[in-house]
């Protein structure tokens, strides 16, 4: 008897072994290239401006930053060094107000803004000026049910990650329904399905990168609309972890001028990059609030330089890092 | 007249109106330091349009609304509103202010 049961621990034991093995091989990556480096920080919480109440979106230009100040309901602009520039936007639901503005992006010089609580984008000039709006209330086609971030096409058409509808949509420059990935108000764990998508971004061929925000994972999509491929953890379908190559909530994707991706991981404060093709590179960032810490990264944006910007949600600052492979 | 005078002043005084005091929900959910999550709940129930006061600690996961003067949620409404914004509550404590 006492024979049969160690003979059956030492089985047991060398099994979680052997699958623990397999796990580290499989789904734990190395990283390959070195961690960014910290440059600055700027912010802390209030209403003036340079200061923040919930950092949640920013995108960027060869020259300046821009911010989604949430719970003040309005975007800031800085400089690359963090200098405030200007600010735009008021808490509302009329045109040109927002409500929780929160992923951002820019394309031919016009700012967009996934305005959470009013179901819709709200599309301004990079001066502040209020331009127009897209999409309204609802679950139906071109409609929205708090749009967390958009990404437009070279055509101008865009992507919206749907948050509780559970889809991304395409849509004409118009706002005109074109097609939907996911299926509406239903979560899903496989390919082509959602669970609470929180951001897109399109990549330098066109395809289409989705930050599946509580499946903790990328899924991609070509030019034509077909799934290519997703990764985040053990098949990449909804199992967080603090591991390199796993998520715990997916808040933010961006690509960067050499088409390499960065996704702000958020429970893990952390920002992850990969190659276009879901090849882990490096990682860097951690809990707390000293340089290059986070205290829940939402956001993150790469300049045309290689400059990587992030908003820490908890420590109310936008964080700025670079590689150490480029000069400057 | 003198008794006509306070029972009116009486009247006054202890309407429904004058007698309803504000209730404080602290409502704890797990998972709120996400600011879609937070902003998911903060958005059902300022739409419900009763809301008089709306405070969120993100560390605790705690929820802490008042509602405007009269108004009252029930535990079935809250799990109802916590379940829309993809949340399961795990506790509700009421306090009269």
């Amino acid at each position: 008897m006492k024979r049969w049961l160690i003979r059956s621990a030492v089985t047991l034991g060398l099994l979680l072994v052997g699958v623990m093995l397999t796990v580290w091989m499989l789904w734990i990556p190395s990283a390959v290239e070195p961690p960014y480096r910290f440059i600055q920080a700027w912010g802390e919480r209030g209403t003036n401006p340079g200061q923040f109440n919930d950092p949640t979106g920013i995108a960027v230009t060869a020259d300046e930053v821009f911010v989604s100040d949430s719970r003040n309901g309005r975007i800031q602009v800085f400089d690359h060094e963090g200098r405030f520039k200007r600010q735009f936007g008021s808490p509302g639901d009329k045109p040109g107000q927002l409500g929780r503005p929160m992923n951002l992006s820019i394309h031919e010089n016009m700012l967009y803004i996934a305005d959470y609580w009013n179901d819709r984008i709200q599309v301004f000039g990079l001066d502040g000026k209020y331009h127009h709006s897209i999409g309204s209330s609802g679950d139906g086609p071109g409609q929205f049910n708090s749009p967390g971030g958009v990404a437009l096409n070279r055509k101008g058409e865009l992507f919206v990650a749907d948050f509780y509808n559970q889809r991304i949509q395409h849509l004409n420059a118009d706002g005109s329904f074109v097609e939907q990935w996911g299926t509406t108000a239903e979560i899903g764990i496989w390919a082509e399905e959602f669970n609470y998508p929180t951001d897109v971004a399109l990549g330098n061929d066109e395809q289409l990168l989705v930050a599946d925000g509580y499946n903790d994972r990328i899924q991609v999509f070509d030019s034509s609309g077909k799934f290519r491929r997703k990764w985040g953890g053990p098949l990449a379908m909804n199992i967080f972890g603090p591991f390199p190559g796993w998520f715990a909530t997916v808040t933010s994707v961006a690509v960067g001028p050499d088409d390499n991706v960065f996704v702000a991981d958020f429970y893990n404060n952390r920002v992850q990059k990969y190659d276009s093709q879901g090849r882990f590179l490096t990682a860097f960032g951690r809990r707390g609030n000293g340089p290059g810490q986070f205290a829940y990264i939402t956001a993150v944006a790469v300049a045309p330089d290689g400059t990587l910007f992030a908003t820490d949600l908890g420590n109310n600052r936008v964080v700025s890092f670079r590689s150490p492979r480029k000069p400057q | 007249m003198r008794a006509l005078f306070f029972t009116l002043l009486l009247t006054m005084t202890w309407s429904p109106v004058t007698q309803a005091a504000e209730t404080l929900y602290e409502i704890r959910v797990d998972g709120l330091a996400c600011p879609y999550c937070a902003y998911g709940i903060e958005k059902k129930f300022m739409q419900r349009g009763i809301v008089k006061t709306f405070d969120m600690d993100f560390k605790k996961g705690l929820v802490k609304v008042t509602l405007k003067d009269g108004e009252e949620m029930t535990e079935p409404q809250l799990k109802q509103l916590f379940d829309e914004a993809g949340f399961s509550y795990r506790s509700v404590n009421k306090k009269a202010l």
